[in-house]
């Protein structure tokens, strides 16, 4: 069986006590117990039953939403925060008693419920702000909420029950108190100007439902809460039913968030869909599939090689594991106790850990198995390359002695020849000298004819220095078979190409004119398509066996090298067909 | 006669300088690049230049693109190319507009005192040189129903020394023949090859390669 580790860039934290989730949740409903008995009780209250109820529609959900979310992702603040939102709330009603002191504590806790409504939104769905802009908002809400309540209450402010009251100014503290309403009007309104900001910077494929249900049903609350706040500044008509509905909405907003986590647990559904997929096919796209179980088509998947010591993706080439800060989140796959794959996804929204971890365990087989693919892959890279570096080394070291003896040996015998060809004219006419000088010229040139063809085979020069298409019109021309050449627009190609195909030609000619008895050969070389062609075919006996004898061998590796491909058609009497074809785009 | 050399090896530019002197050929530049080369006959334009095909700074190409630069910006200028290898396709390529005032001879062929200053002055002159083994790689070609089955080894002979750029009365002399001889010898050739006659000889050069190459 899978285990899978979540590894995120926050520290990992331990999933609450379910006692004290139960705790929370049986406090929540006995303080809506409480808050209906006060109710009941207070005489001065205004329909007392509606308020009651609004109380307990804005705390509950928000509670009970906070306790869901804190239990499925103990990683994130959010559950937590949308708890003290809730209980803040309750809190709020304790400023229908007058009993001092708990009446202070529910006069202060009266708009810090704006606040934390406006932080819980902000802070969806890690828990955390995340910019500079929210952090302000978040900050100045609570200073305007807090902060300037305490200033209201001492000047004594409401009413004389509470213990702030340190001067009696009735106009300042309503000066005051209307600079307050405002300013958390205001926030609330800059508020949903930071969601929608945050919404439009998402990737299309994320703007999806449920985060699109939450941001409307956050948004809504914002406005209509910054709307309820002017109200109450300028004393409008119709305070009342706007309060109504702000708390009746503000408390959709928990359920909505609710909706969302049962939509990824529907979204476990693909799961099923995933063992299905892999059961049927054998040789899977793993990463498409978990892309598609896990809704985010940036997801990737790398594995772990052991005997690299390092992450590669699912062609074997080197992958890294993403930067903390980077926005993607990390799982860790293990099999039998050693880490075997990683996902790597998208963490802005809807991070579900349990449906990852779902998805990681039921493609556990298969996630095995890719990685040994990629492992195979790595493998089959590394001997290309190596393969590449001994070809590539040794075109080098022979392009390298070839100029060592056109620019040494070569030059100076050639010197050599003009010294003894100038001597040869000035010196008397003695005839041994003339016939012993005569002889060390025709010895010399011999050598040099030599050399010549040692140089020539090593490297072939005139190829590096006027191209592929002027050195098969020279190959051509020395070759004693009746040879059709087209090499029609054929362009200058990086050298190692252009030598690679020179060798193809000159091999398949030498093999047409010694062993095919072919009577005309053609040649074509052309590039089509971003890929460099060398045709050679004759007219012959054909039946090559392209296994035998290091001279096709040898054509295959420097064309294999090149990431080409060279092919051999020889039925016997009907010809032979050698055609490399070799990428150059 | 006034000739510029540009070879990167010292010991050879100075020998051919040496040889040119000897000869009485005023040299009139030693150059070891291209871009020198073509800076001195802009300045100065000689009646040829020999020229090493490989040059720095690469020793690719440098040579060659010089020789025809001249070729083409200096039509009175006669063009020698030097090469440790002798290839037909730069053959093709160095004569690809006409055979006049261009000569592409194996360096070893400087050892060769005489011929080698002969050639150069055919050159020199708007005649053309053309290196024996190239000639003889071109013959060698098998053909089906090969034309040159036809002519006899003398005529082939004379093919060759033709193909090379000798003139009737360079091939009188090489085969010890009178001229008159060597005329009608040529005219054979051309007439058995279907190659139409041409006046000059470095036109006749170019016919027969063209025919060779065919």
């Amino acid at each position: 069986m899978a285990a899978v580790l979540p590894l995120s860039p926050e520290r990992h934290r331990a999933a609450p006590k379910p006692a004290l989730l139960w705790t929370l949740g049986l406090a929540a409903v006995a303080a809506c117990a409480g808050i209906a008995v006060l109710g009941a009780l207070n005489e001065e209250l205004y329909q007392p039953a509606l308020r009651v109820l609004l109380v307990s529609w804005v705390s509950l959900p928000f509670i009970f939403a906070g306790i869901v979310a804190w239990r499925r992702r103990p990683d994130s603040s959010f559950g937590p925060l949308l708890i003290v939102a809730g209980f803040v709330t309750q809190l709020s009603v304790l400023q229908w008693i007058s009993q001092p002191l708990l009446n202070t504590v529910g006069q202060l806790c009266d708009l810090l419920v704006a606040a934390v409504w406006l932080h819980v939104f902000l802070a969806y769905p890690t828990g955390r702000l995340a910019g500079r802009a929210e952090r302000v908002v978040v900050i100045i809400g609570y200073v305007a909420a807090v902060g300037l309540q305490i200033v209201i209450l001492m000047l004594g402010g409401f009413n004389d029950r509470h213990l702030l009251t340190v001067v009696k100014r009735q106009t300042a503290a309503e000066a005051v108190q209307n600079v307050q309403l405002l300013t958390l009007s205001a926030l609330a309104l800059v508020g949903v100007v930071l969601l929608w900001r945050r919404w439009w910077a998402l990737p299309r494929w994320q703007r999806r439902r449920p985060a699109q249900i939450l941001i409307n049903c956050f948004s809504l609350s914002l406005v209509m809460l910054a709307a309820l706040l002017v109200a109450g500044a300028f004393q409008l008509p119709g305070f009342e039913v706007l309060r109504l509905t702000t708390f009746a909405v503000a408390g959709l907003a928990p359920l909505a968030f609710l909706a969302g986590l049962l939509d990824a647990r529907l979204a476990k559904a693909g799961v099923g869909e995933l063992i299905v997929q892999l059961r049927t096919d054998p040789a899977p796209d793993l990463r498409a599939l978990l892309a598609q179980a896990l809704r985010d088509p940036t997801l990737s998947l790398i594995y772990w090689l052991p005997q690299y010591g390092s992450w590669a993706d699912q062609d074997g080439n080197p992958a890294n594991l993403p930067e903390p800060d980077s926005g993607r989140r990390v799982t860790l796959v293990e099999q039998n106790g050693e880490q075997v794959a990683a996902l790597v996804y998208d963490a802005t929204f809807g991070e579900e850990p349990e449906l990852v971890e779902a998805v990681s365990a039921a493609a556990g087989i298969a996630l095995e198995n890719g990685r040994l693919e990629a492992e195979l892959r790595a493998r089959l890279q590394e001997l290309h390359g190596s393969r590449t570096r001994v070809v590539e080394a040794q075109q080098n070291e022979r392009r390298r002695l070839e100029r060592d003896l056109h620019d040494g040996a070569q030059q100076r015998l050639v010197a050599l020849a003009l010294e003894l060809g100038m001597l040869a004219e000035q010196a008397d006419s003695d005839p041994t000298t003339q016939s012993r000088l005569k002889r060390a010229r025709s010895e010399l040139a011999e050598s040099l004819s030599e050399l010549r063809d040692i140089a020539h085979g090593l490297h072939p020069a005139v190829v590096s220095g006027h191209g592929l298409a002027v050195a098969l019109e020279s190959m051509v021309a020395v070759t004693p078979l009746e040879v059709e050449l087209k090499t029609d627009g054929l362009p200058r190609l990086p050298e190692p190409l252009e030598v690679a195909a020179y060798y193809v030609v000159s091999e398949s000619l030498t093999n047409a004119a010694k062993h095919s008895q072919a009577s005309r050969v053609s040649v074509g070389v052309g590039v089509t398509n971003g890929t460099l062609s060398a045709e050679i075919v004759d007219d012959g006996i054909g039946g090559v066996d392209s296994e035998r004898g290091t001279g096709l061998r040898g054509l295959a590796d420097r064309v294999e090298a090149l990431n080409g491909r060279l092919r051999i058609w020889s039925a016997p009497g009907d010809g032979t067909r050698v055609r490399a074809e070799i990428p150059c785009g | 006669m006034r000739v510029a050399i540009a070879e990167d090896s010292v010991l050879l530019r100075e020998g051919v300088a040496q040889l040119l002197i000897d000869a009485g050929i005023e040299v009139t530049a030693r150059c070891c690049t291209a871009d020198e080369l073509l800076a001195r006959v802009a300045e100065d334009p000689p009646d040829a230049v020999v020229v090493d095909i490989r040059l720095p700074p690469t020793h690719t190409d440098e040579g060659m693109q010089a020789a025809l630069t001249i070729r083409q910006q200096y039509p009175d200028v006669g063009v020698l190319v030097l090469s440790q290898y002798v290839e037909v396709g730069l053959a093709m390529r160095l004569l690809a507009d006409s055979a006049e005032g261009v000569g592409y001879l194996l360096k070893d062929r400087v050892s060769e005192v005489k011929e080698f200053i002969a050639a150069l002055r055919r050159v020199a002159d708007g005649g053309s040189a053309l290196d024996p083994t190239i000639v003889s790689t071109m013959l060698k070609r098998h053909r089906s129903s090969d034309p040159l089955d036809s002519l006899t080894p003398r005529e082939r002979e004379v093919l060759e020394l033709m193909a090379t750029g000798a003139s009737n009365a360079g091939i009188a002399e090489s085969m010890v023949i009178t001229q008159r001889a060597a005329e009608k010898y040529v005219s054979t050739i051309f007439s058995k090859l279907g190659i139409p006659a041409t006046g000059s000889e470095s036109r006749r050069v170019l016919a027969v390669l063209l025919f060779l190459r065919s």
